[in-house]
């Protein structure tokens, strides 16, 4: 049961992750090309997606408790989460000499990227459990027309 | 108690005699089990005592170490723990989805999704509740078994 638990945890925290690179490199070519189109980056460059993807999984252990929690307090360690990823994105840029942070708009614009994948990342969490929710109600109708006609199930 | 199980010719009907003193809470239990496999569960209502049919039963709920039973439209208290009543109806689509919750399978009308990985299952009477993330495997499994 705790092996199943752990590893139904890994493979939500590895779909997580692999999302957030792929909306991170996307939300990096385009603030890029607004932002500080002429900058030329080494390989390090593929990195950074590889970093501050890993960043965004790990906020997320916020929202997780061995409790239930009721959709207001979800709703709050949510917000708590993005602020937590908002702050260390930001903390890195500002330290990191790839990213001109001198320009005004960067740094707002990286915080404003960093809430359009955050949300972005939840709506495709949602329709990804939207046809999962699809699946399992074809299957509970299945299963309520298997246990009606009286057959035998599981 | 003493307890007595005999064998009888395959002419009698099996039957299940209690003979008791007093109504105590240890009678009281069995009594229940036997009615629930029969598919009736013992709850009371107002002080008055009432035969639930199990496949009436929406879903169970433990409320401050209380367990209650809801049906379209009545609630029903049962002097069962949350986690016998799991186990009593576990053969009859019955599914813990939260910690303190069990629900018939038989009664929910559609499932959808809620947030951070949950679900929540409608109900045939209009009521939501939350499928804990935790409960989903077990729900798949068991509505995978009907695929066949």
């Amino acid at each position: 049961m705790v092996k199943k638990k752990w590893k139904e945890l890994l493979i939500q925290a590895l779909r997580l992750y692999t999302l957030l690179v792929t909306l991170i490199t996307v939300l990096m070519i385009i603030l890029g090309n607004l932002l500080d189109r002429d900058r030329v980056f080494g390989y390090d460059a593929f990195l950074s997606p590889l970093i501050y993807a890993l960043i965004g999984t790990v906020a997320t252990v916020i929202t997780r408790s061995g409790k239930e929690l009721s959709v207001r307090n979800l709703i709050i360690r949510k917000a708590v989460s993005l602020l937590l990823i908002e702050g260390a994105i930001i903390l890195i840029a500002l330290n990191a000499d790839t990213i001109p942070t001198d320009k005004s708009w960067v740094v707002p614009g990286l915080a404003l990227g960093v809430l359009a994948v955050f949300v972005l990342t939840h709506i495709i969490l949602y329709f990804i459990d939207r046809k999962e929710a699809e699946k399992l109600n074809a299957e509970l109708a299945r299963y309520q027309e298997k246990q009606m006609s009286g057959s035998s199930v599981g | 108690m003493k307890l007595e199980i005999r064998k009888i010719p395959e002419n009698e009907p099996e039957m299940v005699e209690i003979r008791y003193h007093w109504i105590t809470d240890e009678i009281q239990e069995i009594v229940s089990f036997v009615k629930s496999r029969q598919g009736q569960l013992s709850a009371t209502r107002d002080g008055q005592r009432f035969e639930v049919p199990v496949m009436d039963l929406f879903y169970a709920e433990s409320v401050d170490e209380r367990v209650f039973l809801y049906t379209a439209s009545d609630s029903y208290e049962i002097r069962m723990k949350l986690y016998e009543l799991e186990d009593l109806l576990k053969s009859k689509s019955f599914l813990r989805i939260s910690k303190s919750m069990i629900v018939n399978l038989m009664k929910i009308s559609s499932v959808r999704p809620a947030l951070n990985g949950r679900f929540s299952a409608v109900l045939k009477n209009g009521e939501e509740m939350i499928i804990s993330r935790k409960y989903v495997p077990e729900l798949k499994r068991i509505l995978k078994g009907s695929e066949s």
